[in-house]
């Protein structure tokens, strides 16, 4: 009788401490890739760019570190020459296969960006003239 | 019979645990879904950005533009947007997103402006007046500023600037 008690005992310690482990496993995971997701990624380099755009007069060039942003789109299987777009007065980020996010921008000029060399982790963004 | 107690008391405890873990997993997920879900809202940078782009088209380095006003006079017809290299079509939205008012008052008569320029949504007005009775995120965010400047014959403004940007859809949760 007491063999089979503390069998007992320790079984369910078992399954509740494996449980906990879990529990908390798929928290953390959970946690990090939400932290880490494409869409959070996309919108906030789409709004920064718009807002550089905006900030920027002719003939400027800048170079905007997207180090985070080139792991994901190797993770997901996007090029660097498609993270970022310019259509019209539109920036889209592309970092998963899911479409990618817009955000305008009101200043009226033409702008052409693509990636650094490899080495660096840099887009570039090319204010060339007003339209 | 006392272990029998013991033993229900043990599982009650265990289902209480679990339910404890639960209820503290779904405040978790429920706080990381609306941090994570909320968007990023930059309309106040945005339209600190605009108000820059309209006060350096009005007067460059203290000077009043000279295609607005001309020893003294308004120069008439313009194309305020295309001067100042703006555009507030797109087509990421059906309707215009941006609104600004700007009055100018000479510097001996404060009362009464005597250059008004209005451009982008009218309707984005309105939601200024609301705003400055109580904030409502779902509205235009709206910025006040004011500056004061020279035209070519050396006399006297103050220039005042409203500026509004809606985008709720994308910086707000709606």
């Amino acid at each position: 009788m007491k063999k089979n008690k503390r069998g007992t005992i320790l079984v369910e310690n078992v399954i509740f401490i494996v449980l906990n482990i879990l529990f908390l496993t798929i928290l953390i995971l959970f946690l990090y890739r939400q932290g880490n997701g494409a869409v959070i990624f996309e919108q906030s380099y789409a709004k920064n760019i718009a807002l550089l755009i905006d900030s920027a007069k002719p003939i400027t060039e800048m170079k905007l570190n997207m180090e985070d942003a080139f792991k994901l789109a190797e993770k997901n299987g996007i090029d660097r020459k498609d993270i970022v777009k310019i259509n019209g007065n539109v920036v889209t980020v592309k970092l998963s296969d899911k479409g990618g996010y817009e955000y305008s921008f009101f200043n009226d000029v033409e702008v052409t960006t693509y990636p650094d060399v490899p080495s660096e982790n840099n887009y570039i963004i090319k204010i060339n003239n007003y339209n | 019979m006392g272990i029998i107690n013991n033993k229900r008391g043990d599982k009650i405890l265990s289902v209480y645990w679990f339910a404890v873990l639960l209820i503290i997993a779904g405040g978790i997920f429920g706080m990381v879904y609306v941090f994570y879900g909320t968007p990023y809202d930059v309309r106040e940078i945005e339209a600190r950005v605009l108000t820059n782009q309209i006060a350096d088209c009005i007067s460059y380095t203290g000077r009043i533009n000279s295609n607005l006003i001309l020893n003294g006079a308004v120069v008439e017809n313009n194309n305020f947007l295309e001067q100042c290299h703006l555009t507030f079509d797109s087509t990421e939205w059906e309707e215009e997103q941006f609104y600004f008012y700007v009055e100018m008052y000479r510097l001996q008569d404060l009362d009464k402006s005597f250059l008004e320029i209005e451009e982008g949504n009218l309707n984005l007005a309105v939601s200024c007046s609301v705003q400055e009775n109580k904030e409502q995120e779902n509205l235009a965010t709206c910025l006040k500023d004011s500056f004061y400047s020279l035209d070519d014959a050396n006399n006297q403004y103050v220039i005042k600037i409203l500026t509004a940007v809606r985008k709720a859809e994308k910086n707000v949760k709606i």
